[in-house]
């Protein structure tokens, strides 16, 4: 789930972790869907950003990633529980980016 | 330098707290807790002098990584919640955080996703104690921090040869100790009288097949630690994937929806964890 600042939340986001002061009281719960008047209420309450559902989209191009996956498996042998394991990796990565 | 004599080595490990580079914390962790007889109110009472070491106590059952329904604002409820063992553990585990991180840069990382997929896997597999599995994940690598700690210019050596080499951090290890991390640990937490099977996990985690007393434990470990490596999260001494015990796999016989569970499980959680820990 991504980390978004104030300023670019939207109406229809929704929280994925409980929005809680520093005493640790809950203020939203989690799940809460955002309004207009949400966001007022979380800037006035001095917070720079939240965690939003959803993926997060990674800050580096897929072809990176999965050049250093298969980097990382130079030494591995193929047996099927690594190829199994590489093949969920690449397909996670390659889900991240929709 | 090449092969340091194993009797010396394991010496000087078990007398950590006279090794001047260990931070004091760590010295007066090593007392209170070598002692088996040590009981849930001696802790919380070292706990609790202690306020930088209360508030990471604190934040870290408190954090999105344990997920306790409520807030716990004291060191008594915490640890009666988690129980002498995993106190235990947790304790070493807040207190190497930092020294993790300043050992070696992103085996903190590394170490959490370690625990959240070996708690991934325990609850998975219906294991009774997911948390102690956690706490295991967490500590798995702790002998690469006292190695660094006691021995700075040689694990630096090691880790540059295993980069220039091209052959696993263990392997360099074996080089240039004559042991690796996980036999270091080991002997530490024996000697800390850390539970047995924690014990096990930790020695064992690159070797799970001779695992006695906690072969599924120590499976699991093994098995995430793979895993974090294939998904390259944080760094460990190497970027080379190890390969998977093919008994470590059979006994725990995870499914392909399993894995994607599991993978997903780990981006969320490193990623609130790396925010809740950046301090």
């Amino acid at each position: 789930m991504p980390k978004i600042p104030v300023e670019q939340l939207r109406p229809g986001m929704k929280l994925a972790r409980p929005l809680e002061n520093s005493s640790g009281m809950v203020l939203m719960a989690e799940g809460t869907e955002l309004t207009e008047a949400r966001i007022s209420k979380i800037e006035n309450m001095g917070i720079d950003s939240v965690f939003i559902d959803g993926p997060s989209r990674p800050a580096r191009p897929k072809e990176e990633l999965l050049s250093e996956l298969e980097a990382r498996f130079r030494k591995a042998g193929n047996s099927p529980p690594m190829a199994a394991i590489k093949k969920a990796v690449r397909e996670h990565i390659e889900a991240m980016y929709g | 330098m090449g092969n340091m004599d194993p009797k010396a080595l394991r010496m000087r490990v078990e007398n950590i707290s006279t090794i001047p580079t260990i931070p004091s914390v760590l010295k007066q962790l090593s007392t209170i807790i070598e002692n088996p007889k040590v009981s849930l109110n001696e802790i919380s009472h070292f706990i609790s002098q202690d306020p930088a070491l209360t508030t990471k106590i604190l934040q870290m059952v408190n954090s999105a990584l344990y997920g306790f329904p409520g807030r716990i604002s004291s060191v008594n409820h915490a640890v009666m919640l988690l129980g002498l063992n995993v106190v235990k553990g947790l304790l070493l585990s807040v207190s190497v955080f930092e020294i993790m991180h300043k050992a070696m840069i992103g085996l903190r990382e590394h170490s959490i996703g370690v625990a959240i997929v070996s708690r991934e896997i325990a609850r998975k597999k219906g294991l009774k104690e997911p948390e102690e599995v956690f706490v295991a994940g967490l500590l798995h690598d702790v002998g690469k921090v006292i190695l660094t700690l006691a021995w700075p210019e040689e694990y630096d050596r090691t880790v540059r040869e295993a980069e220039s080499a091209g052959i696993a951090i263990f392997d360099a290890e074996r080089n240039q100790f004559s042991e690796t991390h996980a036999a270091v640990a080991g002997w530490l937490s024996e000697k800390w009288h850390f539970p047995k099977k924690l014990c096990e996990c930790i020695a064992n985690h690159h070797r799970p097949q001779t695992s006695a007393l906690a072969p599924l434990e120590t499976a699991m470990v093994h098995t995430a630690d793979v895993i974090v490596k294939a998904r390259g999260i944080g760094y460990s001494g190497d970027r080379l994937v190890p390969d998977v015990s093919a008994r470590a796999w059979e006994t725990l016989a995870l499914s392909e929806a399993d894995l994607r569970g599991i993978l997903k499980e780990l981006e969320d959680s490193v990623e609130q964890a790396t925010e809740e820990f950046r301090a």
